[in-house]
């Protein structure tokens, strides 16, 4: 059984307490103030501890689910002595939802683009670069990212681009476009990923606009695509792992790992295909970050290093291009048949990445997404 | 002592409880609900009324019909099947049944969302009741059961059923068997018994067990999550897609709020009618 429901409501009993903590001092706290809830932007004093790659506690980690080898977990408990208490979310804005309402992680995967927002509101622990032993196997396109400057909270995860995941023995007549998600030979059987970004991008890059389109027009028509796309979907799922392997999705808007890591799963690996579509697809990249309250910040780097060394093993159990050179030949391999299933430092450089919108483009799409749902 | 004062000092841990835990969230949840978000997504306290008028955007109307459509459904489902239920363990349970009310609950001692969970697995296209078509020749397809209205539903029965047999079976064995007996000497058939003796003697049960299962069914976000499809929005989804995908707690606060004052009304409605038929037991 697929752990992330379970993971999340363990997520959810761990924050009940800390909500019921958080809100009698903030009725206090308003009460007499009347000022803001929550912690809004951190102090930067806060980001810049000093922190040893040594063991300081068990590791909180928080992370998607299925999205690192728990062999990779079991071995590195066991060889530091200590546990890994893990907990998943489903989507960035619920990872945003329980980092905001004061959850205490050790070490988050956030997205570049989330990342780069969590920095600049200083919640993110500086992260020592020269202190991780497996370092200079990461390309250096990661010293100096768009998404944060000078490489100093943030250690690269993986790379990954957003396509159409199918069965070949159920539907014929892939056309290689994102249109495809109404092919009548689906048969009511198509998901997109339950994920804002995801799927305004895709209608953005559907209309012909590019993937951080954000004027109120565009926003419209991408609104309208995904209002008419529903009647044809069935349904809103970012479990696309579990949704491929069960036989419910014969077409489904996933990232490129999972399909690797459905077949895994199933009898008939050939019949998982994947399509990289014309109109254009993001690419991206997901890190590692420490955030600033952190409890056992030292147990992290150390998990941080453990799994770069580890990346050619991790990047074949997720599905994932690492950023490392030691798992290109390896993953490259993997992929050999399905060139459209790699993304390179390449790709990132001259692809269409999803932005960290600001002010009022956020608003909207949150609002189109509200929107498309309750449409 | 006096007894007065000691009643007044037993209440007070069950009045701190509510106070902590009820009253003061509620004034967190309405004060959120005028307020504005800032770039984290945090909430902020402010004077923005606009998070109530935008819920009138027509948009979300079919939402709340939806979800009370849904829940309606849902309760008369429950009568149906939680009535004869009832009615069997309180009238045919014998020294079983004190057994028979504990398996009821035991399903209980689950939680929610993996119960409703497990259902993602038995109806899947491939899964087990799929499967057990399959193999006795009555479908060769598979059948989509999940990501529709019915499937929501169903699950909604499921995860709320036990809220509808318990007050009804409460009203049945608090009603004296004599009279069903006085019934059928007066030469009612069995039928006739039950519409004029049983169902009124055990109607505010039914009440009871309705709005016990109305409430949380027309708020309820987890089985329109994992058993719907597109089109099974409900308003519990809304609130839940407020906080943890749109970042506007405000707007989720503000939703939560009209919510909880529509139940309201239906709660003293309720309320009005158990305390009348109360009145009228005692003339």
């Amino acid at each position: 059984m697929h752990g992330n429901e379970i993971e999340r409501l363990i997520a959810a009993r761990m924050s009940r307490r800390h909500v019921l903590k958080v809100g009698g001092g903030l009725a206090l706290g308003a009460a007499l103030a009347g000022c803001g809830l929550g912690n809004s932007a951190g102090d930067e004093a806060e980001t810049t501890r000093e922190i040893e790659p040594e063991v300081d506690g068990d590791l909180v980690y928080f992370n998607w689910a299925q999205y690192l080898d728990p062999k990779l977990i079991k071995q590195f408990q066991r060889e530091y002595g200590v546990e890994v208490r893990e907990s998943n979310f489903d989507s960035m804005p619920a990872m945003m939802a329980k980092l905001r309402s004061s959850n205490r992680y050790d070490l988050i995967f956030p997205s570049a683009e989330f990342a780069s927002r969590l920095a600049k509101a200083n919640f993110l622990l500086k992260i020592p670069r020269a202190k991780l032993t497996a370092i200079d196997d990461v390309y250096p396109f990661f010293d100096d990212p768009w998404y944060d400057p000078g490489s100093e909270h943030t250690v690269p995860y993986s790379l990954y681009l957003t396509g159409l995941g199918y069965r070949a023995d159920r539907v014929g007549g892939m056309t290689g476009s994102w249109r495809d998600l109404t092919n009548p030979e689906a048969d009511g059987r198509s998901y997109i990923l339950d994920d804002f970004q995801e799927a305004i991008g895709m209608a953005n890059l559907v209309n012909g606009y590019d993937l951080n389109a954000s004027e109120p027009d565009q926003l419209e028509e991408a609104k309208q695509y995904l209002i008419d796309l529903k009647p044809d979907l069935r349904g809103f799922s970012s479990d696309t792992i579990t949704n491929m392997a069960s036989g419910n999705a014969w077409i489904q808007h996933l990232w490129n790992g999972d399909i690797i890591n459905a077949r895994y799963r199933v009898d008939d690996p050939d019949t998982l295909r994947f399509q990289k579509n014309r109109e254009g697809v993001p690419v991206g990249s997901d890190v590692f970050a420490i955030p600033a309250n952190a409890e056992h910040p030292g147990t992290a780097l150390l998990f941080i290093d453990f799994i770069l060394e580890n990346s050619a093993q991790n990047a074949t159990w997720t599905g994932y291009p690492m950023p490392t050179r030691s798992s290109e030949k390896p993953y490259a391999e993997l992929v050999k048949d399905e060139p459209e299933l790699q993304v390179t430092v390449a790709d990132l450089e001259g692809g269409q990445q999803f932005a960290d919108l600001e002010g009022e483009a956020r608003e909207n799409w949150d609002r189109v997404w509200t929107e498309v749902k309750a449409a | 002592m006096s007894e007065r004062r000691f009643a007044g000092l037993m209440l007070l841990p069950g009045a701190a409880w509510l106070v902590l835990l009820f009253v003061i969230p509620l004034g967190i949840t309405l004060a959120i609900s005028f307020g504005i978000t800032d770039e984290l997504g945090n909430a902020l306290y402010a004077w923005n009324p606009e998070n109530y008028s935008r819920i009138l955007d027509p948009l979300f109307a079919p939402v709340l019909l939806r979800s009370v459509g849904y829940a309606a459904a849902t309760v008369v489902l429950c009568i149906a099947i939680g009535y004869p239920v009832a009615y069997y363990i309180a009238r045919f349970g014998g020294r079983y049944k004190y057994l028979l009310v504990a398996l009821v609950v035991l399903p209980f001692l689950v939680n929610y969302l993996i119960r409703i969970y497990a259902w993602t697995a038995i109806l899947s296209d491939e899964g087990v009741v799929n499967g057990v078509l399959a193999d006795t020749g009555l479908t060769t397809e598979g059948v989509r059961f999940l990501n529709t209205p019915w499937a929501v539903i169903g699950g909604l029965v499921y995860g709320y059923l036990a809220f509808m047999i318990l007050p009804i079976y409460a009203a049945l064995d608090r009603m004296d068997p004599t009279l069903v007996e006085a019934g059928k000497d007066l030469y009612g058939t069995g039928w006739q018994t039950f519409r004029h003796v049983t169902w009124p003697a055990t109607f505010q049960g039914v009440l009871a067990g309705s709005v016990l299962v109305f409430l949380p069914a027309v708020g309820d976000f987890v089985s329109a999550q994992l058993l719907g499809g597109p089109d099974t929005y409900m308003v519990g989804n809304l609130i839940q897609q407020q906080f943890f995908e749109a970042s506007n707690y405000p707007f989720g606060a503000a939703l939560t709020t009209v919510l909880m004052a529509f139940l309201l009304v239906f709660m003293l409605f309720y309320l009005r009618s158990a305390g009348r038929a109360a009145a009228e037991a005692r003339l």
